[in-house]
């Protein structure tokens, strides 16, 4: 079953970067694509092999002295000082400062602290240096772990196996896109409609394109409450099984279920059902992404950021299938990279898809930038 | 507990714990021709000697002195005209709407007191009952000692409806039981200042955690030193808001720096306020009056960036407020802090618009009103802490900044408030 090419299709996607080429092709053999629309009950997937724990959920069984973490502290700083602004110039990278905040959470995830101020014993006096405090990682390894983060540019939320998104803590790892502050106001959008109007809510199942972490259908699945259902897809098995890790630890297995598959392939049986559309799906075009910084480009998977020649060829895709699975007054949103393609994809919705689809919008993010289309089925 | 001569001995309930306070004052100090002075050195006696009284949970009720029933009658029979007057005016029929409705509305407030003064009136002529039957029977031994008994206990209960009427006509700040913000500024004095101002920012911290309050700290703009140029935290617990609200203003510190190599003792100051949490509602926050954006440096941000800055400047478009927050690891929770922060500060300029527009009552507490003042003194080299309003040294620094003895001064303002506003009933109205 799914378990057993499990490991080697997840070692080959974190270890080996994807090849692009394989990107819109069928990566399994045809007998196992029966196994892709099978819902991932959620505890059978998660396999320790497959899973990354995050640092801070991890046992506090290693302990170190105060004084060894504040010399691991001043060598981290001093390290992350040295970097000034040359990853700020070099690709629009992070600069010291900002580091040093990553460096305090660092050690927030990896001590066990007070809960009002975990890192607060940093600051005692000499006399408490040599005060036993517990770790969850070992020494070696915390140090390990920053370099990786300044001499590999290994983005910080691999390091810590998680990002903090919306209210949520999502687990991350490599070979899953980690969820970016911009997609927060998906859920936001969601929440004001369904505010506005019960019938979202309760009239119909909601559907997250490419799921990724499983950010945007847990944070919809969470307004939607019990009463809900959110179907997650995505293609890439590693973020179907940490996106069904994340579920469970927000304990909405029963709202939320994730599916493997290429976009709509896996929702055959909603085809004119879905009350709710939400994707980000890849929109870098593919020139643009050798360029990108360091954390992403080296560390990011390719299956979840390129989009193709013009970066639209995932985004023409899914609004093709909304015209067929969005009921009649289904409302869908999707991010986009800026206002190029959202004019593109605002006109063609309008004019090439005409009838299908009315109050069709772009809508910005907090930077200014034309980030959503927005609109309704007809 | 008798009250006798010029002593006053009054008590009050405050978290539960009942406190004492005995007063030597050859005049009644809380008459409106009190001198401010003399109000000051009342509060500091009564402070100072409360804290050698003993306390016990059975005396809920102090016997109020006569001066104080003697001012509290006054204000008692102003309610009690009021009161007919607006009765007689509802049954006129050419009452406008609006002036019907505005009447409507005071006896409203004033009912609950009216209530109290109507079982008080009649407890007092039970009173006045009992005692002409005592001194008209003095032979009967039965009878006398009955009716003894009898007026024994009904002045007992005109004394707890008393201790019921003061209590409902001293002013009453509807945010008291708020959970408050808490921001301190460096001020004068640099880098000394910003430490100064880290200090005192950790000694509200620490209250909060021996109230029992949730402390989270809201946004921090450190120096080079490591000290905080600005700091705020959200404080949340009960009655949170009404501790604290008098630590606002100018703190001053006398020391000698640690940057100071001379070894001369600098002055520096940094200013505390603290501001009632309200919500969206509280302040009528419609979602187009803000503006939220980020400020991150350019690029193209979404799938092609990967940053663990997530800060975001909320503006309140109206008033043109903004708000900054950063330290939190997802953007939707600095939004969520910087959204709280907007609202206190938005509720306060509605309360100061209101302050301002209420009688004198409001605007002679204890210089809230004036951010600017300078309120309290810590002296590093003598070791002390004076606060300038109630005039109260402490002796011990370093328990103060542990959040140790802060209630020395919360008490006695809290209390200087209270004596203030029984003072004021005389003037009022
Ligand atoms: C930009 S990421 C978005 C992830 C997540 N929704 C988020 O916002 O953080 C795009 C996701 O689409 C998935 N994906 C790429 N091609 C796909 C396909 N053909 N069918 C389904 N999912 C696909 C990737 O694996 C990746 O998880």
């Amino acid at each position: 079953m799914i378990l057993n090419f499990f490991p080697c299709l997840i070692r080959y996607s974190i270890f080996t970067p994807l090849p692009l080429f394989f990107k819109h092709q069928n990566l399994l053999p045809l007998s196992c694509s029966i196994n892709f629309i099978k819902p991932i009950s959620s505890s059978s997937s998660i396999s320790a092999k497959t899973i990354q724990v995050p640092l801070f959920l991890k046992p506090p069984i290693y302990s170190t002295t105060i004084l060894e973490l504040k010399k691991f502290q001043n060598w981290a700083k001093s390290l992350s000082l040295s970097i000034g602004l040359k990853f700020l110039n070099l690709d629009n990278g992070p600069e010291s400062n900002l580091l040093c905040r990553e460096l305090n959470w660092l050690l927030e995830d990896v001590v066990e602290g007070e809960e009002d101020n975990p890192t607060g014993f940093l600051t005692l006096g000499c006399s408490e240096n040599e005060r036993l405090v517990r770790m969850r990682v070992e020494m070696e390894e915390l140090y390990d772990l920053w370099k990786q983060r300044i001499e590999e540019r290994r983005p910080f939320q691999y390091i810590v196996g998680c990002e903090h998104w919306r209210d949520l803590v999502l687990s991350v790892q490599e070979g899953v896109l980690i969820p970016r502050p911009e997609t927060e106001l998906i859920v936001d959008m969601v929440e004001e409609l369904i505010l506005k109007d019960k019938e979202m809510k309760q009239q119909g199942v909601w559907v997250d394109l490419g799921t990724g972490s499983g950010a945007l259908a847990i944070g919809i699945g969470r307004l939607l409450g019990n009463e809900g259902r959110v179907i997650a897809t995505d293609l890439s098995p590693i973020a179907a099984s940490v996106a069904a890790f994340n579920v469970q630890r927000y304990n909405l297995q029963d709202v939320v279920e994730i599916r493997m598959g290429s976009w709509f392939e896996p929702l055959d049986e909603f085809k004119g059902k879905i009350v709710g559309l939400v994707s980000n799906p890849p929109y870098i075009p593919s020139g643009d992404i050798a360029g990108l910084q360091a954390e992403v480009v080296r560390h990011e998977p390719k299956l979840a950021l390129d989009g193709g020649a013009d970066g639209l060829d995932d985004l023409l895709n899914i609004c093709k299938g909304a015209a067929s699975f969005l009921k009649p007054g289904g409302f869908f949103i999707f991010e986009t990279n800026g206002a190029k393609q959202s004019k593109y994809l605002v006109n063609f919705l309008n004019i090439q898809m005409e009838g299908s689809f009315q109050y069709v919008n772009s809508v910005s993010d907090f930077a200014g930038i034309h980030r959503f289309v927005t609109g309704f089925r007809k | 507990m008798q009250s006798r001569g010029g002593l006053l001995v009054f008590l009050w309930r405050r978290n539960g714990i009942i406190q004492k306070c005995f007063h030597h004052h050859h005049h009644y100090p809380l008459s409106s021709t009190t001198p401010k002075s003399s109000c000051f050195s009342s509060c500091n006696n009564l402070f100072n000697l409360r804290s050698y009284s003993t306390s016990g949970a059975a005396e809920m009720n102090p016997q109020l002195s006569n001066d104080l029933i003697k001012i509290m009658e006054n204000r008692l029979s102003a309610i009690e005209h009021r009161n007919i007057y607006l009765q007689n005016f509802m049954n006129q029929p050419e009452a406008s709407p609006s002036e019907y409705s505005r009447a409507n509305k005071e006896l409203r407030k004033i009912r609950s007191s009216m209530e109290l003064i109507t079982q008080l009136r009649a407890k007092q002529k039970e009173i006045d009952g009992l005692k002409s039957l005592i001194a008209e029977c003095p032979e009967d031994k039965d009878m006398h000692d009955m009716a003894v008994e009898e007026l024994d206990e009904a002045i007992e209960e005109e004394n707890r409806i008393h201790n019921l009427l003061l209590k409902s006509l001293l002013p009453k700040d509807d945010a008291d039981e708020r959970d408050c913000i808490l921001e301190v500024r460096a001020g004068t004095g640099g880098e000394e200042a910003s430490l100064f101002a880290m200090e005192i920012f950790r000694m509200y911290e620490r209250y909060s955690h021996k109230q029992g309050w949730k402390f989270e700290v809201v946004d921090v703009m450190e120096s080079d030193l490591k000290g905080f140029k600005e700091a705020s935290g959200a404080i949340s617990g009960s009655g949170s808001f009404g501790r604290l609200k008098f630590e606002s203003g100018t703190h001053r510190v006398q020391r000698v720096p640690l940057t100071e190599k001379a070894g001369r003792v600098h002055t520096s100051a940094v200013t505390v306020a603290i501001l009632p949490q309200a919500d969206e509602v509280d302040v009528q926050l419609r979602n187009e009056d803000l503006k939220i954006d980020t400020y991150r440096s350019g690029g193209s941000g979404g799938q092609h960036a990967n940053t663990t800055n997530s800060a975001v400047r909320m503006t309140h478009i109206p008033t043109g407020l903004t708000v900054a927050i950063q330290d939190e690891r997802s953007q939707h929770m600095n939004k969520a802090k910087a959204l709280k922060v907007i609202c206190a500060k938005l509720y306060e300029l509605e309360r100061s618009r209101l302050h301002t527009s209420r009688s004198k009552l409001r605007s002679e507490q204890i210089g809230s009103g004036d951010r600017s003042g300078r309120i309290r003194t810590y002296n590093f080299p003598q070791g002390r802490v004076t606060d300038h309003r109630v005039g109260i040294t402490h002796h011990s620094i370093d328990d103060v900044m542990q959040g140790e003895n802060l209630d020395v001064f919360i008490d006695a303002l809290l209390l200087k408030q209270e004596m203030d506003a029984i003072a004021s009933f005389g003037v009022d109205e």
